[in-house]
């Protein structure tokens, strides 16, 4: 599926800005041999499109002392999936939480800082009349990020 | 709980950049009433104590040809599962993969462009060596994913 809003040099600048978002636009125009004005307002144009929605740093959140992440995979009964869904999007530590289709109906991440937390929030969770199920999992070691992946065509 | 080692500038490094990275260091540093050499110093010093990992643009995968999230619940023959996990990884729209503990052994998260794609992982990963069994759920109506972890 070829990408028909972006072309060879957005990609570039995509590829470049993925490995280290604080290359400067000089150094990428002196790759593509192209003007740094050109570059500029390729990536002007590419925030505007909303292919490009910010740049940020990853921070190892163990180091920050973040703690634990979990994952909670909830059965509801039948039509009650958004009346859950706002109750837990209110939930202190939520990462992200999505209706799901699949063994759960709905899946929700967690940033906890520690372990008792998890107990808690099951708890929590569990003491809807409308769930019916919820199943933990803990993310053990560093989970390995891999935005850098995407295929761009 | 905050990490001791960190004082208000590094934590102001980091606040600042991780909304955006491209804020340049002469910005911080005015913040900070400090020199821009003092706050390059400290980014080096955050990248070297493994605090900041990276750094990324955020793209929206919606807007580059990918339509959902999808989450794999991988189960994989006891002891093999870092093998496993390096192997996941590096397929293309994966965003984040882990050890699991819990109901599968491994967990991932991934972007896919439509059915024949999210078909087409399941088989990838189930060929792997060592891999006895893939879950797959669709994800839908996602809030927006913490940017500082999915990078979404």
């Amino acid at each position: 599926m070829k990408n028909k809003n972006l072309d060879e040099i957005d990609i570039k600048i995509l590829r470049t800005l993925q490995k280290n978002v604080r290359t400067p636009f000089k150094e990428i125009a002196n790759q593509c041999n192209i003007s740094m004005d050109t570059i500029k307002s390729r990536y002007n144009k590419m925030m505007k499109n909303e292919v490009i929605r910010g740049s940020t740093i990853v921070v190892d959140p163990k180091k920050m002392g973040q703690g634990n992440l979990v994952i909670i995979g909830i059965k509801i009964v039948q039509q009650f999936s958004d009346l859950v869904m706002n109750i837990i999007k209110k939930m202190k530590g939520l990462c992200v939480v999505t209706k799901s289709i699949g063994q759960y109906d709905i899946e929700a991440i967690f940033l906890l800082e520690d372990i008792e937390q998890i107990g808690i929030i099951k708890d929590k969770i569990e003491d809807f009349p409308q769930v019916k199920s919820a199943d933990v999992g803990i993310f053990v070691d560093k989970p390995l990020l891999c935005p850098k992946n995407f295929e761009f065509e | 709980m905050i990490n001791m080692n960190l004082d208000k500038i590094d934590t102001t490094i980091l606040e600042i950049l991780e909304k955006d990275a491209r804020t340049s260091f002469r910005e911080i540093a005015r913040k900070l009433d400090v020199s821009p050499d003092t706050i390059s110093k400290r980014f080096q010093k955050l990248k070297e104590l493994g605090i900041i990992v990276d750094s990324t643009v955020i793209i929206n995968p919606k807007k580059i040809g990918y339509s959902f999230i999808s989450r794999f619940g991988v189960d994989v023959k006891p002891a093999y599962s870092s093998q496993v996990l390096e192997e996941i990884i590096k397929i293309p729209s994966v965003i984040v993969a882990s050890k699991l503990v819990g109901k599968y052994d491994l967990i991932s998260i991934i972007v896919v462009k439509n059915f024949q794609h999210l078909c087409e992982l399941r088989e990838i990963i189930l060929e792997m060596p060592y891999v006895e069994k893939v879950e797959a759920s669709m994800w839908i109506n996602t809030m927006e994913l913490c940017p500082c972890y999915f990078l979404i």
